[in-house]
């Protein structure tokens, strides 16, 4: 007992001073950078960074070396006044050009998109129309992206499900993923919905897990094929709850309407003449995809946000004195190497708790006809 | 607010791709595993009645034995005991009968050496009388033999005759 304990101790003595050596190696370059800026009495502005991170873009910035920006050129596609507007978001010059009338807007409710500038491509056009912007930007190369993974991953599961003997113990990558299907099933369709309705929501259920997991683990990578901000956009949290929404209306049954418009067991003067529990319900269907898309957004953002932040302190700090940048350097590390372990907790947490309020829903929607 | 503001287009991708997603692993994902897992649960559900049902009945089997067992003691112990009893008599019975025999060839053996006996007396008998003859013929011849004693015992027995 006492030697395996110990052995355990010295491994983890081990893996603590590699990752501090790890951490040194990567932060040297980072700070070198930092005291680069410094000297070019360029200003760190820590909030621009990180709000730019957690933010949406028209293309995938890679990394800067010196004052030169790397990033892959996304298609941007805009219809203003009837007419298709499809180019390179390279034509922006990471948003210091304005390409055939339009501008990344540097501030305002439209900060970071694409707005309509006049002539002399700086000032917002005050009169400008509304543009429907479908560009495909970082997050939407980042969810096609991961669509397409979870494709991949799950269509060679299936297959190997498909005409296969029940009795057939799964290997390989099936084995890996059934745990997480009968945990979907176990703990969250069967917790929440009836035993005769569940069926109806697995695939949705499923779907939106998987989606929302690898999502927010592929916004833990912080290069290029990750680190895009999905799942902490507000959009695409308000189409997942849009998604559960209309789920959840869309197998109500009797009793879920009758439960809204006229709820049985209260007294008549709360629906009638003033329908005040009716509103209230009608009120609170909506509230509930909203909290939905709120606490996903919010979670996800906000743990970018303090990885950002810790990885900020050090430009920060070194910009105030280049040692001290480097005194901070292994500290920071050191946090983030744990706030990305707790990132991956809450990344299967955030799946978990999204799809365990959607199944809820789901299961009010299909209450048992008893009532 | 910019991070609270909704894209359009964002909107718009993923709702398709999330669409395509859903539908897609509907389709090649979820029902195929879905079904097996049921099948499999429905199997393993079943295996377990069936081993319930197997314990049961091997439980009852085993009550059963129990008692077959005791009704066999008790036939065995039963059927030894008439075995017991009826090698006992039959014993008893070849004792009587070979007492019964021994005592008829005893009898029997009686009556011969009676007979025997009885013969065997006639014989000594009729040899004793003819030795007695023999004896006396010649006790007489020899007590004959001598006159003077003879004439003195006859006028001693003359004389008790003249003394009465």
């Amino acid at each position: 007992m006492g030697s395996v304990k110990r052995k355990i101790l010295k491994d983890f003595v081990k893996a603590s001073i590699f990752a501090v050596m790890v951490g040194l190696f990567l932060c040297a370059p980072v700070t070198l950078v930092a005291s680069e800026n410094n000297e070019s009495q360029k200003e760190f502005d820590a909030r621009k960074v990180i709000v730019d991170h957690v933010l949406d873009a028209y293309d995938w910035h890679l990394f800067d070396i010196g004052d030169k920006e790397f990033s892959i050129p996304l298609p941007v596609i805009l219809i203003y006044e009837g007419r298709f507007y499809i180019f390179s978001s390279a034509r922006f010059d990471h948003g210091y050009a304005s390409y055939k009338g339009f501008r990344i807007a540097d501030d305002g409710a439209r900060k970071g998109r694409a707005i309509r500038v006049l002539e002399d491509g700086v000032t917002p056009d005050p009169n400008a129309s509304f543009i429907f912007d479908f560009s495909i930007t970082k997050n939407v190369v980042a969810v096609f992206a991961a669509s397409i993974i979870l494709c991949l991953i799950f269509i060679s599961v299936g297959k190997r499900y498909r005409n296969a003997d029940p009795d057939h113990i799964p290997k390989g990558l099936p084995a890996f993923m059934e745990p997480l299907i009968f945990f979907v099933r176990d703990q969250i369709a069967l917790l929440a919905i009836d035993r005769e309705h569940y069926h109806k929501f697995m695939p949705y259920l499923l779907t939106v897990f998987f989606f929302i997991l690898l999502n927010n683990l592929l916004g833990l990578v912080p290069f290029f094929p990750g680190g895009a901000n999905v799942t902490g956009n507000i959009s695409v949290t308000f189409v997942l709850a849009m998604f559960t929404f209309v789920t959840t209306h869309w197998f109500a049954n009797k009793g879920y309407w009758q439960h809204m418009f006229n709820m049985p067991g209260v007294p008549m003067f709360l629906k009638l003449p003033i329908p005040i529990l009716p509103v209230l319900e009608i009120v609170g269907a909506f509230i509930k995809p909203f909290t939905l898309m709120i606490r996903l957004f919010a979670n996800i953002t906000a743990g970018h946000m303090v990885i950002l932040s810790l990885t900020s302190l050090i430009f920060v700090l070194g910009s105030v004195s280049i040692f001290l940048g480097y005194v901070i350097s292994p500290i920071t590390v050191l946090f983030l190497i744990f706030l990305n372990f707790l990132k991956i907790l809450v990344a299967f947490l955030q799946a978990y708790i999204f799809t365990l309020f959607s199944a809820f829903f789901f299961g009010m929607a299909v209450p048992k006809e008893h009532h | 607010m910019e991070l609270l503001m909704p894209g359009l287009g964002l909107i718009f991708w993923m709702t398709v791709a999330f669409g395509l997603v859903l539908i897609i692993l509907k389709k090649y994902a979820w029902k195929p595993i879905l079904n097996v897992l049921i099948q499999r649960e429905a199997k393993l559900a079943q295996s377990l009645a069936n081993a319930k049902r197997i314990e049961r009945e091997m439980a009852q089997l085993a009550e059963l034995k129990t008692v077959k067992v005791a009704e066999a003691e008790q036939i065995y112990s039963e059927t030894t005991k008439k075995a017991h009893a009826e090698a006992e008599k039959i014993i008893d019975e070849a004792r009587e009968k070979a007492r019964l025999e021994a005592k008829d060839i005893m009898n029997r053996a009686d009556e011969l050496i009676q007979a025997y006996k009885k013969e065997a007396m006639r014989e000594i008998q009729g040899q004793l009388s003819a030795l007695s003859l023999d004896i006396a013929e010649k006790v007489l011849h020899e007590e004959f033999s001598d006159r003077e004693r003879n004439a003195r015992y006859v006028k001693k027995l003359l004389d008790q005759v003249v003394e009465n």
